[in-house]
């Protein structure tokens, strides 16, 4: 008998294990027996396979509200401080979360499928509980020696391989003995928020909703003469079209909220893996509205592999976020956590499964299935990357083969003027942008599959003395940062296109339109486009590089002003027909609102301070503001003034206020700096909004500024403070798992944002002294400069000797040489004159500590050098004096406001869509059979 | 040759124009001699933190310039500037992958990214620290 644990739940871990396994079993069951046309069996198993997933969900949330934290899972996800409204974050915070949740979404569609019955039922239940299996798989956490199988949410702590032969395992009172499992780790803050209690499910949902379409197109292949499983699995498509556009966008707007990421999308590798599917999938669905009806099929094999492709990389995006191959070109993949090989069996199973049935003689299908059955065993001989290789190579000509060769296809010709033709274009433009974006973002697997080719490449690109096969060799690619180069250079014109042929199609009627009508019922929406963009060009700077992007906002704003126009003139009271062109309305503001805002962000913060002349132009960053406690600074179109900050909770907030902008007046004889110059006012004049405006007209340079003009010198403006506007708190989260994190705090208007964060803000005290002296920082400074330390402005007036007289005064003796730097000190409320000594005694350096008591600042002059009259010297600091900052960013995001507009119409436009047409379906379907 | 056919050799020939161009844009992962042979072009460094040496951020004078020592996986060190605030956790960073390039015996980075350790491994410190505890 195994020995009892003291207040371990060790039964309800086996619970767990059982639930799991059943659903495993049971998943396995209905696999068969749908495939046998058990169709009874199948169901029952299916509904077993259900309750069993939804049970051990059930049990996993109430462990969590247990606080079990001899839970690994538990203990990783939760600890006594977090409140109980994360709790859903936390049962996804993890990888066996995210899992659990996938199959969640599996179970309910596979429910719903299950209600009706049709001739496709058994065998799209058969590919869904397929899928299931493996994903329950995912969980059963079994060893075969270092093979692991499975990640098992019920692991108790001490079962942990980690932990594993660790003493306190074997001990059966560990968990009142150590304090320590009286709390857990806790949810990553970050993930502490609403965002994630609603993304994932949605993301989730939407990556399942993949796989209805996936099953049915399956199923088709099994009798390609029939196509009436399309109907239902346009319904799906559209379904997952809304559900996971709205997930990916959902995250976007977490980014831009509540990350520091400074925008809402970034292309990011795992963002993209979850938009290539969407953009798949978009193209798959558009494919079956063509071939849903038509008496002759068109683009056959495109609908099919379209729709089959969507769902490979929905598990393609599991495999490159979960299995820590990513590693770090993304800041949001999870670390790999030993089921690599098991998520890559997955995935290349299914690419099989499904590349396999595009073939539709069973002597092709029968050779595929022996080779990859012969490749199983070169992998597990260590082979693994030649053997998928070939393998991929291998799919790549049967494909083709079935391409040309194994899919009905109708002789005669589309007209250019037909709905269809332009929905096929378009849909080969989706899977051109998927293609490519999956190119970048497969860089480190394409670097996996370049690692055994290294020797050979290198050698041939000696030989061939090719520089492209040597780079190549080396295995090493990685994604340039250069989003322009890299990603908008294809996406944007690809857009334009997209946009453009949305905005035509809807106006084309099926098989053939007349042209002159449809130039006729464009003609409003063309025009508007071109204000728009007229518009747009004049209020904000475009640069002439920046032409791509405004031709994509006029294709865009055409999308949208062609489809609202349909919406207005065509679809007008006919509910069935409004779902369509509201989607694309919604998708054209998206593009429309995306592009404008992320091309026309301003970043209004700027550097003022620091020496420009040592920093490198090319390196130098001026976009982050250092402002000081009580300080108010211009900051674009406002004045900003960092008032305090406090800390609530896990957050340290930082009170910034900003004011009006109000008009400055410059008089006479005012004299002001610019870039590192002396100016004087030669008249009264207000001033403009850059100094250069006035420059010429009202400012006199003074290249030598007099004693009056350097002490008067003030920094030029462009305004004054007027009265307080509003208050943004961004705040720096105290997070001890993975690093302070910043996180933004922005104001919203109808037709702009004010986004701002802190880069750098101290959270703890600097460290000082017993005495409160902090600092001790070696300057290097020159005859006349100046340096702020916390209030006070510090300036290097003259060098001197001290004479023989003054030194007894001083302190120093008749043979001392005493040179003494004079020091001016300057703040608000003084201005005094300090001498600090250099002494050379029979010539050994004498330190002199020298204490501007009423400055709160000590210093030593640490070596001198005559000739170029510099010196160096080390600054204190009292922490009574010190001035606390921090150094922000703000951006103005334009018209950001369209964007999440779109995406509610999309959702919205998607929803009416799947509605109308399962009304619509209901009533030509015939009565149950 | 159908119209369909047309358009789709048409779009494949852009596709791989596509992955021609963006290929090209590509940065490689190098060390910091690697990059050095190449100064001024953009490429990627990763490694880990030199903790011989400071990592000097001083807000008032730049705050946008941190500089600290980076020892590549081939075991050079190098000063590293980064024309970014300082990072909240470098110093306790595990790993670092900078984006940038080599200007005279210096890397200058302008992107950064870092792997911190998670907790999840220093609980197990804590766990092995505290079980010596419990077994002494």
């Amino acid at each position: 008998m195994s020995p009892e644990y003291i207040g371990e739940w060790t039964e309800v871990a086996f619970l767990g294990r059982t639930l799991i396994a059943l659903a495993f079993g049971a998943s396995f069951v209905a696999v068969v027996s749908f495939l046998k046309e058990w169709n009874h069996i199948g169901k029952r198993a299916f509904q077993l396979h259900a309750i069993s997933t939804f049970a051990s969900i059930a049990l996993i949330f109430a462990l969590f509200g247990a606080h079990r934290y001899e839970f690994q899972y538990i203990w990783k996800h939760l600890n006594n401080e977090m409140p109980m409204r994360f709790i859903f974050s936390a049962f996804w915070g993890g990888q066996e979360g995210g899992f659990l949740l996938w199959m969640f979404w599996h179970n309910v569609l596979g429910l719903i499928l299950l209600r009706t019955t049709t001739r496709w039922s058994a065998k799209v239940m058969a590919t869904l509980s397929g899928i299931e299996l493996f994903l329950s798989s995912m969980l059963l956490g079994i060893y075969f020696g270092d093979f692991q199988l499975g990640l098992d949410p019920f692991l108790l702590l001490r079962e942990a391989p980690n932990n594993w032969g660790l003493p306190w395992t074997g001990r059966l009172d560990y968990l009142t003995s150590f304090p320590m499992f009286q709390d857990g780790q806790g949810l990553n803050p970050l993930l502490q928020n609403y965002w994630m209690t609603i993304h994932p499910p949605t993301l989730f949902l939407g990556f399942a909703a993949t796989s209805v379409p996936f099953a049915f197109a399956a199923a088709g292949l099994t009798q390609r003469d029939d196509r009436s499983w399309m109907t239902p699995a346009l319904r799906w498509g559209v379904f997952g079209i809304g559900i996971l556009g709205t997930g990916i966008l959902m995250g976007g707007a977490w980014a831009y909220e509540a990350l520091s990421f400074g925008g809402f999308w970034a292309w990011d590798p795992v963002e993209n893996s979850s938009l290539v599917p969407w953009l798949t999938l978009v193209a798959g669905t558009h494919l079956l509205l063509i071939n849903r009806n038509k008496k002759s099929p068109m683009a056959l094999f495109s609908t099919f592999y379209f729709l089959l492709i969507s769902f490979l990389l929905v598990l393609y995006s599991t495999f490159l976020t979960k299995s820590g191959i990513l590693g770090d070109t993304s800041v949001h993949s999870f670390v790999d956590s030993g089921i690599l090989p098991q998520l890559l069996v997955y995935v290349l199973s299914f690419v099989g499964f499904a590349h396999i049935l595009l073939l539709k003689s069973v002597q092709w299908r029968r050779g595929m299935a022996i080779l990859a059955v012969a490749l199983t065993v070169i992998a597990l001989k260590g082979y693994v990357i030649e053997a998928i290789a070939v393998f991929l190579l291998a799919l790549t000509f049967t494909t083709i083969k079935a391409y040309r060769t194994d899919f009905e296809r109708s002789s005669e010709e589309e007209s250019v003027w037909s709905r269809e033709f332009w929905m096929f274009v378009g849909s080969l433009l989706f899977l051109v942008s998927a293609a490519h974006i999956t190119w970048q973002t497969s860089l480190p697997v394409f670097n996996q599959f370049l690692e055994p080719l290294g020797p050979i490449l290198s050698k041939l690109g000696a030989e061939w003395n090719s520089s492209l096969l040597t780079d190549l060799s080396k295995h090493n690619l990685a994604p340039g940062t250069d989003l322009d180069q890299t990603y908008h250079l294809v996406q944007v014109p690809l857009a334009i296109l997209i946009m453009g042929t949305m905005g035509l199609a809807q106006w084309l009627k099926y098989k053939k339109s007349n042209v002159a009508q449809v130039g006729r019922s464009l003609i409003l929406s063309l025009s508007l486009s071109i204000l728009v963009s007229g518009v747009l060009v004049a209020l904000f700077p475009f640069e002439w590089w920046e032409l791509p992007r405004v031709v994509l906002l006029f294709s865009a704003a055409f999308a949208v002003f062609s489809n609202g126009d349909y919406l207005f003139r065509k679809a007008k009271g006919h509910w069935s027909k409004i779902g369509s062109p509201l989607a694309h309305v919604g998708f054209g503001l998206v593009i429309f609102g995306a592009v404008l805002s992320t091309s026309q962000k301003a970043i209004i913060s700027q550097n003022q301070i620091g020496d420009i002349s040592t920093l490198n132009e090319e390196l130098n960053n001026r976009e982050d503001l250092l402002i000081m406690e009580g300080d108010t600074l211009p900051l674009g179109p406002y004045f900003v003034s960092y008032r305090d900050r406090y800390q609530e909770g896990i957050h340290v907030k930082f009170r910034m206020d900003y004011f009006e902008k109000a008009p400055h007046n410059y008089a006479p004889g005012d004299v002001v700096f610019f870039d590192g110059m002396v100016f004087e006012a030669l008249e009264s004049h207000v001033a403009s909004a850059q100094f250069s405006e006035d420059m010429e007209d009202h400012w006199m340079f003074i290249p030598f500024p007099n004693e009056r003009q350097a002490a008067e010198a003030q920094i030029w403006k462009s305004g004054t403070a007027g009265p307080k506007q509003f208050t943004l708190e961004p705040r720096i989260q105290l997070n001890e798992q993975m690093g302070n994190a910043p996180e933004p705090d922005t104001r919203h208007w109808l037709h702009k944002d004010l986004y701002t964060h802190i880069k750098w803000g101290r959270v703890t005290p600097p460290e000082t002294d017993e005495e409160g002296w902090m600092g001790g920082r070696t300057h290097t400074m020159l005859v006349g400069d100046s340096m702020l330390i916390g209030h006070t402005l510090m300036t290097i007036d003259s060098l001197r000797a001290i004479t023989n007289e003054e030194k007894p005064a001083r302190g120093l003796l008749e043979k001392d040489i005493g040179i003494a730097a004079c020091v001016r000190l300057k703040n608000k409320t003084a201005r005094q004159l300090h001498e600090p000594l250099y002494i050379v005694r029979d010539s050994i350096i004498i330190p002199d500590l020298y204490e501007a008591e009423r400055f709160g600042i000590k210093m030593r002059i640490e070596s001198f050098d005559p000739t170029e009259e510099s010196l160096d010297m080390t600054v204190w600091e009292h922490e009574s004096v010190r001035r606390d900052f921090v150094v922000m960013q703000a951006v103005m995001f334009p018209l950001i406001n369209v964007l999440w507009f779109g995406c509610v119409l999309m959702a919205m436009g998607t929803a009416l869509a799947i509605w109308s047409r399962y009304k619509r379906d209901r009533k030509s379907m015939p009565p149950h059979d | 040759m159908k119209r369909t056919h047309i358009i789709s050799l048409l779009l494949i020939g852009a596709l791989i124009g596509s992955f021609i161009a963006t290929f090209i844009s590509t940065s490689r992962s190098v060390n910091f001699a690697e990059a050095a042979a190449t100064p001024g072009e953009e490429c990627k460094v990763s490694g880990t933190l030199n903790r011989d040496y400071p990592v000097v951020y001083e807000p008032e004078v730049d705050p946008t310039k941190t500089t600290f020592h980076m020892v590549d996986v081939a075991g050079e060190t190098q000063r590293v500037v980064l024309n970014q605030p300082k990072p909240t956790g470098l110093e306790n960073s595990e790993s670092i992958d900078l984006y940038g390039s080599a200007v005279d015996g210096e890397f200058h980075a302008t992107e950064m990214l870092m792997k911190c350790p998670s907790k999840y491994n220093e609980n197990n410190h804590v766990l092995l620290s505290e079980d010596t505890q419990g077994e002494s």
